[in-house]
């Protein structure tokens, strides 16, 4: 069974629209994939079934063997905990520094102030801010912003690292420096999903992409042991 | 762009798995961030603060008050129950036999602790005594060759005699044979424990109001809070904050409010005691009662802020069970 797997997973909406129809995939450990399709495709849905935010209709969404529908309530936080989530609006808090916006995950898990700025400064020269700390979110570029986001998506080692239109907001430069660090993160162990419409940027990064439309799986370019659909 | 290294990274078998490292320390932390915050918080918003105190503080100073009142009204009870009795004024000319035998018959009732005769001589000569002017006095009593002022005498009764069994005495009293009047001693005095009841019930229903308003004003304000960090609640629930960690702050909130308030209140019932501690004396010295004001005690004090604390926890849980429930349970 692959790291992240969805069996069967259909996704209907309380006004009877399915986000999801039957869909089957598998993830391996380590690796780093590509949702692609328009908007509507099934994209945010997908990765808001693997962050726990919604469950499916039917089907199981299984992530190292668990089902997530298995979770308490209670158990659904310290999930979250190995999620790094980077979305594209950022959603860093106007009235703290950098530094605070990416220590905010660490102030959930009982490490030392030392140690949480450490690894806080250790994400920030991960993306090139290192001496940004002391800045509010809006003295930063749209780029920097995205990449502080990036920056307290990794500051606490995450198994998972689900991005939601990274690029969405960047130039292409800033696009391909953004790929570049999810490469660097899926080097160290992290299994990388990244939601993005942006073709052209995402056919050269020589990762698998599987492409949806209206809530189907209609294309997987998964190599032989990339754990494709079933 | 460098890459840290990633010894110690979380490798945690099970996908659910609570972080190493000591629980207590890093509950004892949050805590202490939380304070910190609260009162980062509050002070960024000293005025609108302020006004949450002050609400709260009139909130709690009626109760506070009446507790006061209570305690008050309950020692100076129990100073009058010690000097109850009636005074008994006999016929002018009452032959002496009369007076001593109703004396007798009064005595053996198990309510009357005690009489005291004063005889007409007795009470002329304690007359002219507390006379400015005796001799005019003297000299008027002489003219007319009789003394006008009849016997009487003073029924001390039991500590534990209630006003009822004073009232049916007096009226017993009076209709023996010689006895021209009898008047109740301190009768006001139990006029003014029923009002004092009364007031009671009516100060206990208002205090309740009151009580539910403080409520009120902090479970509004508490949510304020919340919508002001609604952005940041969001954020903590995608990263892993669990329910207990979300709503923290927002009972640091409700408590700050709550113990602010309480404190506003024992200022206020301070000053209003202040006021009132001198015209008070006054007219209880005036009807030779003397009772100074009692119950501001520090477990009073200890209670009122207490009160305060539980109101604000109160209106914290009312705030966070309204708005903080979807995202504690979904995270969106």
């Amino acid at each position: 069974m692959a790291f992240l797997q969805f069996e069967h997973v259909t996704r209907r909406f309380d006004n009877g629209q399915e986000g999801l129809s039957d869909v089957s995939l598998g993830i391996e450990q380590g690796t780093m994939a590509f949702l692609t399709g328009h908007s509507g495709a099934g994209k945010s849905t997908l990765l808001k079934l693997l962050i726990g935010i919604e469950s499916p209709t039917s089907g199981r969404v299984m992530v190292d063997g668990c089902d997530l529908k298995q979770l308490s309530a209670k158990q659904m936080p310290w999930y979250r905990r190995q999620i790094g989530i980077v979305l594209q609006d950022h959603n860093l808090l106007p009235d703290r520094t950098v530094f605070e916006n990416v220590a905010l995950p660490l102030r959930l898990n009982p490490i030392s102030a030392k140690d949480a700025a450490r690894r806080v400064r250790g994400a920030l020269a991960t993306v090139d801010l290192s001496d940004k700390g002391g800045l509010l979110p809006r003295h930063l570029s749209t780029g920097e912003q995205q990449r502080v986001g990036i920056a307290r998506a990794v500051v606490t080692r995450p198994r998972i690292i689900l991005a939601d239109e990274p690029t969405g907001n960047l130039d292409p430069f800033l696009s391909r420096q953004v790929m570049a660090l999810f490469h660097q993160f899926r080097d160290l162990g992290s299994t990388v999903l990244v939601a993005s419409h942006d073709i052209d940027l995402i056919k050269d990064q020589g990762c698998r992409i599987l492409h949806l439309s209206q809530g189907t799986l209609v294309q997987d370019t998964a190599l032989p042991g990339e754990g494709g659909a079933e | 762009m460098t890459v840290p290294d990633r010894n110690g990274a979380a490798s945690a078998t099970s996908l659910a798995a609570k972080p190493k490292g000591s629980a207590v320390r890093a509950w004892v932390a949050d805590h202490r961030r939380v304070a910190s915050d609260t009162a980062t918080f509050v002070s960024q918003r000293i005025l609108r603060s302020f006004l949450v105190w002050l609400m709260v503080g009139i909130a709690l100073t009626l109760p506070g008050l009446l507790w006061i009142a209570q305690s008050n009204l309950q020692a100076f009870g129990g100073q009058w129950q010690g000097t109850a009795g009636l005074t008994v004024y006999m016929n002018i000319g009452a032959p002496d036999s009369q007076v001593s035998g109703l004396a007798s018959q009064l005595q053996e009732s198990d309510a009357v602790q005690r009489i005291v005769l004063t005889s007409p001589e007795e009470a002329l000569n304690q007359l002219l005594a507390q006379s400015d002017d005796s001799e005019f006095l003297r000299t008027a009593l002489a003219a007319i060759e009789t003394n006008p002022l009849p016997a009487s005498f003073s029924v001390v009764l039991q500590a534990d005699t209630s006003f009822l069994q004073l009232d049916a005495l007096s009226r017993q009293v009076l209709a023996m044979p010689g006895v021209d009047d009898v008047e109740i001693q301190s009768a006001w005095i139990e006029r003014l424990r029923d009002l004092g009841k009364l007031a009671n019930r009516i100060g206990g229903g208002l205090s309740v109001i009151l009580l539910v308003a403080a409520v009120l004003v902090t479970f509004a304000s508490v949510r304020l809070a919340i919508e002001s960090k609604l952005a940041e609640l969001r954020v903590l629930a995608l990263v892993g904050a669990t329910a207990s960690q979300m709503r923290r702050p927002f009972f640091y909130f409700g408590a700050s409010y709550g113990v602010g308030g309480g404190i506003m209140a024992i200022l206020l019932i301070a000053l209003f005691l202040d006021q009132i501690e001198a015209p008070l004396q006054s007219l209880l010295i005036s009807y030779q009662v003397g009772v100074s004001l009692a119950g501001f005690t520090p477990s009073f004090l200890l209670t009122v802020v207490l009160a305060g604390w539980l109101m604000g926890i109160l209106g914290a849980l009312l705030a966070l069970s309204q708005r903080l429930g979807h995202l504690t349970n979904h995270g969106s």
